[in-house]
């Protein structure tokens, strides 16, 4: 039996500093508390059932399709709008303004005048004006090279090669997946009382599992076109083995620098988790299941190819790392304190990544006390002032919780190099040098850092000459630093809800906040674009629409579908072609 | 056409900033017009309404004219209550926590009805607080509005005064009271009868947000257009070495 000591897990949190470092979030990976893994073990337990009812493509699988999605609460649509894209067309930007796919998922029926208006507008994506039922919009690119493959290798009667998959393991990208009122779509406040969707994001990666469905029904019907006779469909570990693609940029930035008590939920929710693991008692069998995802993990990150020789090489350093902690474990003996050891002799060995990787598969080991977590993950966001609170007592929160802030130098090239701004193409997040560039008289209210430490400096100047004042007076002498003020105070309650991080310094990475992000969706296959673009994986290993209500699958191996690994090749070649069902 | 409460939010959020704004009144006004407007307080219209005062007037915080322990009295300088005339809101707060109950008038100021969307977050803060003001208009009316602590939604209503005073006051301030502890709901005198009388519930108003989050809020395609432009006011040029500092790969075909 497992218990709990609440007092204890406390004691083993990590400290803020530590935690919130920029390059230490930027090497997070997806967890069991990340969202596709929550979303999945949901469907999983309460029995949720895909079906499709229209399937309405050409020959070259375009058309409409339609899936129907039942929970025990109520039913959900998702509507596929599948269209030719020229190569040239095919943009992951948001200043695109055309897809291979868009789709959307609704609230209830999909009557015929919400599919005329879903007809007209989806496919427009933000030119569109949505329906209040919509609660998710998103759309998606074909991996080109994949798809060809796929297609031809089952029309000819033969499974795709699997390494098809490792290098690119998905056939369609996400590209923006928007759901809380966008572009008149429903606002998630109104999903907060659905037991379905009420947690973060968990309506967008519904959405996300209903496209890696229909493309692999896309791809297993364009291959039965191609070929009647002798198409076979997709093998199901290749199905599996499948994904769905995300490319993204800059704009995962501001939601993470908007939302503190959401990214404090999240990841207190981790570092709890974590505390749970630590303290618990490790016997053989502990022991034996964390080598196991060890070296499954290792050989997930062997086979993740990037082009990206700065990801390359911090994968190789985390396997590197990995395969020493591996020999680490097998030659120290079995100790009740042994996560304790590990993770202390990981710190003090092995790379950021590899020490988070540690982390993420400890937190793996006890289900029973980490998954009840996944209810924490989402809150009702308001920011309080606290008028009546003296300035002393700000000044001195500022200085015991934000001594990183302080930091900034206002006159340092470096402290001030970068601004954050948004184009006038479709508001598309950039980032500028403010020695060089136009724009910083428009810049975006990103770098919280610096923020902070200007306010700071006109408090202490205030503070000196009214020690007694209240916090609403000093605003009525400097009224523009409100916000910022009503930040600090609202914050100083949390440990882990801002990065620690000057964002217009030099040397700051974008890549480790689009991570960070990315990691807590639950994405994979990490392989940046450059150093302010990357594209992911989602949902590749997880379960498929015909898992989720298989008796003879456990829920336990259901949801054992982390760092999943390539599918033996051999054994779809011994096995021969397969018949088409 | 409809939009989401989010989307208004948002957008709202960025116009005034556009308008020039800071950060936080520029959250504080798109949250106070939004909640209006879910509310069926008319938050848009009232907007539609003052944003050609908006596009002219400076920004000025309120100035304290007279302040003891229990009672502040701020001159906005003819400014919208959308500004940061809020301050003046959250001072009278901070004197109703120190001393049980407090009076607050805010002079000289417009918008004063987008006021209630401020004031629930000082019932979320768990503070009575009921607001009181005349109309500059002929027929005079009187709006009263009270929040329970702790509730979303207040109780309200609105009334034509029929004998109108020998006043030459002009009727363009606000009149504040917090508590603690007591209750300041607008319970109306028993057996007078009052002129054009609207009032509205908890529950009403409560009703009305969910019916916004459900269906939408309707607002005109010339006020979002313009709201549209001035959010844009924000938006950076574009050239083709800007397209490159998003970060994307030259190629999306894989």
């Amino acid at each position: 039996m497992i218990t709990v000591d609440t007092r204890l897990v406390a004691e083993q949190l990590r400290p803020a500093h530590e935690v919130m470092s920029l390059e230490r979030l930027g090497s997070l990976h997806a967890s069991r508390l990340s969202f596709v893994r929550s979303l999945i073990r949901q469907m999983v337990r309460e029995r949720w059932q895909i079906s499709r009812t229209r399937f309405d493509l050409d020959e070259g699988g375009h058309g409409v399709a339609i899936y129907r999605l039942t929970t025990p609460n109520q039913c959900y649509h998702c509507v596929v709008f599948s269209r030719a894209l020229a190569p040239e067309a095919r943009s992951d930007r948001v200043i695109a303004e055309a897809w291979d796919v868009t789709f959307a998922m609704v609230e209830g029926e999909v009557e015929e005048s919400l599919l005329q208006h879903m007809a007209a507008n989806v496919p427009l994506q933000e030119a569109g004006r949505q329906h209040p039922r919509v609660l998710v919009l998103s759309r998606a690119n074909k991996s080109l090279r994949n798809f060809e493959q796929f297609v031809g290798a089952l029309a000819n009667g033969r499974q795709p090669d699997p390494a098809w998959l490792t290098a690119v393991g998905y056939l369609y990208r996400t590209t923006a997946v928007y759901g809380n009122g966008k572009f008149g779509i429903a606002d998630f406040a109104r999903l907060r009382a659905n037991p379905d969707f009420c947690r973060p994001f968990s309506a967008q990666m519904a959405a996300v599992y209903l496209l890696r469905h229909f493309s692999i029904e896309q791809v297993n019907f364009l291959a039965r076109q191609q070929a009647p006779d002798s198409a076979v469909p997709l093998a199901p570990d290749l199905q599996r083995y499948l994904g769905i693609g995300n490319s993204t940029g800059l704009g995962m930035a501001p939601f993470l620098i908007n939302h503190p008590q959401l990214i404090e939920q999240w990841v207190h929710s981790r570092e709890q988790a974590l505390a749970y693991a630590r303290i618990q008692p490790v016997s053989d069998g502990d022991r034996a299941r964390l080598l196991e995802l060890l070296e499954r993990a290792c050989r997930h990150l062997e086979q993740t190819k990037t082009e990206d020789l700065d990801q390359s090489t911090r994968n190789r350093a985390t396997v590197d790392s990995v395969n020493q902690v591996i020999d680490w474990l097998r030659q120290t003996p079995p100790h009740p304190e042994l996560w304790q050891r590990l993770i202390r002799w990981a710190q003090a060995t092995c790379s950021l990544e590899a020490q988070e990787l540690v982390n993420t598969l400890l937190i793996e080991l006890y289900p029973t006390l980490i998954d009840t977590l996944e209810d924490e993950l989402g809150c009702i966001e308001t920011m309080e002032l606290q008028p009546d609170m003296r300035v002393e007592r700000l000044q001195a929160l500022i200085e015991s919780h934000f001594d990183w802030a302080l930091k900034y130098d206002e006159q340092s090239a470096d402290d001030n190099y970068w601004f954050w701004y948004r184009s006038v193409e479709k508001e598309e997040p950039r980032l500028g040098v403010r020695a060089s560039e136009q724009g910083a008289d428009r810049e975006l209210a990103v770098a919280i850092g610096p923020r902070i430490c200007r306010c700071y400096h006109l408090l202490r100047d205030f503070t000196a000459t009214h020690p007694r004042a209240l916090v609403v007076e000093f605003l009525l002498a400097h009224p523009r630093q409100k916000e910022c003020v009503r930040r600090i105070q609202t914050m100083a309650g949390t440990a882990y809800g801002e990065i620690r991080a000057n964002l217009w310094h030099r040397s700051m990475k974008p890549m480790h906040l689009l991570r960070t992000k990315l990691s807590f969706f639950g994405a994979s296959r990490f392989d940046p674009k450059s150093d302010r673009w990357v594209r992911v994986t989602l949902f590749q290993g997880a379960p498929l629409v015909s898992d989720l209500g298989d008796p003879a699958q456990t829920a336990e191996a259901l949801d054992d579908w982390s760092f999943p690994l390539e599918p033996s090749r051999e054994r779809h070649e011994r096995s021969g072609p397969e018949r088409r069902s | 056409m409809k939009v989401s409460f989010n989307e208004l939010q948002g957008l709202c959020r960025k116009a005034f900033a556009g308008l020039g704004f800071d950060d936080g009144d520029a959250v504080d006004a798109a949250d106070m017009v939004a909640w209006m407007d879910a509310h069926g307080l008319y938050g848009l219209l009232a907007l539609k309404n003052s944003l050609d005062y908006l596009l002219n007037e400076g920004h000025q915080p309120p100035s304290v004219i007279y302040q003891d322990a229990d009672v502040s009295v701020l001159d906005a300088h003819g400014h919208t209550i959308l500004g940061n005339a809020n301050l003046a809101v959250e001072l009278g707060y901070a004197k109703a926590r120190a001393r049980g109950l407090s009076v607050t008038k805010i002079r000289h100021c417009h918008n004063r009805i987008l006021i209630i969307g401020y004031l629930s977050r000082i019932a979320r803060r768990n503070m009575n607080v009921t607001a009181f003001w005349r109309n500059a208009h002929t027929p005079l009316t009187e709006q009263v509005v009270g929040f329970r602590a702790g509730h979303e939604e207040p109780e309200l209503c609105a009334y034509t005064v029929d004998q109108v005073p020998d006043d030459v006051e002009p009727n363009d301030g606000i009149t504040l009271i917090m508590a603690s502890h007591v209750d300041l709901l607008p319970g109306l005198r028993s057996g007078v009868p009052l002129t054009d009388l609207i009032q509205q519930s908890e529950h009403s108003l409560a009703a009305l947000m969910n019916h916004s989050l459900h269906d939408g809020i309707e607002v005109s395609d010339a006020l979002w257009e313009q709201l549209k432009v001035l959010a844009s006011r924000l938006l950076v040029e574009s050239s083709d070495a800007s397209r490159q500092e998003a970060g994307a790969a030259g190629t999306d075909n894989d």
